[in-house]
Order: structure tokens, then sequence, then C-alpha cells
């Protein structure tokens, strides 16, 4: 089975061809996908700035990184089940749009950048935890991070126009 | 009728045509749009979510929205001028169009709102009664949050109907 029949098969499914037909499934999801947008990135961009160094709402890095990124995660994945039913509904068509492969590689590095800080300089949290400016690792991790998605959110509305 | 001159003089003025002509701008605008977004709906809905008790309880209130309201404000402004570029590339599909006044509306509400609630903190030496706390002001700040989805509800929207 090649990539093009899987896809077919997905947009020929009773949901996505309801999303298609349906006037007002497809704004709808895309309004809520940006919703979870602004609060993927809204909450990021904290956690990402008090990385670069810029004080946030409360001193340790730590306890706002957990107070956040539970919103973060629903966020996300609100974004994913959003965009998972953007995508089947014209599963084809997002196949061949290599925009869209271009914003999954961006996800995906996002991802690697936030694992590698994870692994790295956040297992040592707590001697800098208070301290601003952070450790230069942390600093780089919140550049990338903030680089990276304002590059996920770029591709996503470039999508609709090529 | 006088919006009809209106939007045919603006169409045709020579900034319009650059909009409409170089086909990057709008897509590069309606980027920078939705990282505003993000900015002003992540700012509130931590801010509120601080003013309905959920959150950073631990942490003085004036001090988180004193942290949040200038990344709002600015934030508004960068949407604002986003916006105008936006409604002066397309003034035939936006300024006729129910849903962009019925956007604009709730931006004004949502802004006085958020405003109204936060003000007595962000003088710098306010007496503490005349803070807005109690129940009052938690409904309003997750009436707040609702304005603010309504809002990005309306965005999407305005190109889906007339």
């Amino acid at each position: 089975m090649n990539i093009q029949t899987i896809m077919q098969a997905l947009q020929d499914t009773a949901l996505a061809t309801f999303i298609r037909e349906s006037g007002s499934a497809f704004p709808t999801l895309e309004s809520v996908h940006v919703i979870g947008i602004a609060l993927v990135f809204g909450t990021i961009a904290v956690v990402d700035l008090r990385l670069l160094g810029v004080a946030s709402h409360r001193k340790s890095a730590l306890r706002l990184i957990h107070e956040l990124l539970p919103f973060t995660w629903v966020a996300f994945l609100v974004c994913v089940i959003t965009g998972s039913l953007m995508f089947i509904s014209n599963a084809i068509t997002y196949s061949e749009n290599i925009l869209f492969w271009w914003k999954m590689g961006l996800l995906a590095l996002a991802g690697l950048n936030m694992a590698v800080f994870h692994l790295g300089v956040y297992r040592r949290i707590d001697e800098w935890d208070t301290t601003l400016p952070p450790p230069a690792q942390a600093r780089i991790a919140g550049l990338g991070s903030m680089v990276l998605w304002v590059g996920v959110i770029a591709l996503g509305r470039w999508i609709g126009f090529l | 009728m006088a919006t009809d001159a209106i939007i045919s003089w603006l169409y045709a003025t020579p900034f319009s045509t650059a909009i409409r002509d170089m086909l990057w701008v709008v897509p590069t605008v309606q980027t920078i749009h939705i990282v505003a977004i993000a900015v002003i709906f992540g700012s509130a809905v931590i801010s509120d979510l601080r003013l309905a008790g959920v959150f950073a309880r631990d942490e003085p209130l004036r001090g988180v929205i004193r942290r949040y309201y200038p990344w709002m404000r600015n934030a508004l402004i960068v949407l604002l001028l986003t916006g105008l570029i936006m409604s002066i590339g397309e003034p035939d599909r936006v300024l006729v169009n129910s849903t962009f006044w019925l956007k604009m509306g709730l931006v004004v509400a949502a802004f006085a709102l958020a405003w109204w609630i936060r003000y007595p903190l962000l003088r710098t030496a306010a007496p503490a009664t005349d803070v807005r706390t109690g129940s009052q002001v938690k409904a309003l700040a997750w009436l707040s949050i609702v304005l603010w989805c309504a809002v990005i509800f309306c965005g999407r929207w305005i190109a889906y109907t007339i």
C-alpha cells in the first residue's frame, strides 16, 4: 500500500467526508486550532523568555515550568487533534504540500530541542533555579524553542497559500 | 452607498494594491498576527486564572498582573496594526463583513474588561481597599477568557462569512 492509497482511504472515511462537506466543521476546527496555538505558544514563550533571562511572575524556573507545562501539553493535544481532523479532510492535498512536511519537521526539531534541554541542563536546575541569567545551555534552549515555534506558526499559515 | 465608495477608493490605493501584489505580505502579516494573538491570549489566560484564584495563588496578585499587562497592551498594538494592513489589502472582504464588526466589538469589550479589572493593580500605590477582589472579579476573569476565545473564533470566521 503506498502513501496515496492510505491518504485516499483517510479522506474517504465518514468523519473526513463530514468535515470536508459540512460548511462549519472546518472553520470551527481552525478556530479551536488557533486557540490551542495561542495557549501553546503563549505559555511556552513565558518559559522560553525565563530561560533567556527575562524575569517571570515567580523566581523559580523549575516551579514556573511545572506550573505552565500542563497547560502547554493540553493545548498541544488540542492542536494535534484539530490538526489531524483538518488533515484527514483533505489528506491527499496536504500530504502533497511540501510546507506541511516542513511544519512537521520543525515540530520534530522543537521536540528534539526540548529533549536536549530536559536531558541536559534541566537536570542541574537546582543549581540555576533562581539565577538570572540562566546558564548558556538554558538560554540556547529558550531561544531555539522560540525560533522553532514561530517557524511552526509561520509554516502553518503558509500551508494555505501554497 | 458611501461605504462602497470608501472601499473602492481604498482598494485602488497603491498601498492596498501592493499588499495584494506582493504575495508574501499577507501570510507574513497573518503570522505576526497569530504570534501576537498567542502573546495577548497567553498573558490574558495566565493573569485571568490568577485573578480567578486557580493559578499561582502563592504569588501576590499585583506582581502577576503587572508582569503580563504590558505584554497584553503591546500585543494589542501589534494586532491592530497587522489587522489594519490586512483590512487595507482586502477592504471589500473585511469592511462589509458582519463577523469582522462583531469581532471589533468583542475586542473592545475584551480589552476594556481586562483593563477595568487590572487598572487598580497597575497603579503604583493603590490603597488596598481599591483593589477589586471577591467573587465578582473571579467571574469577570472567566468571562474575559471566554471573550478572547470568541474574538479568535470571529477572526477565523471572517473568511467564511459575508
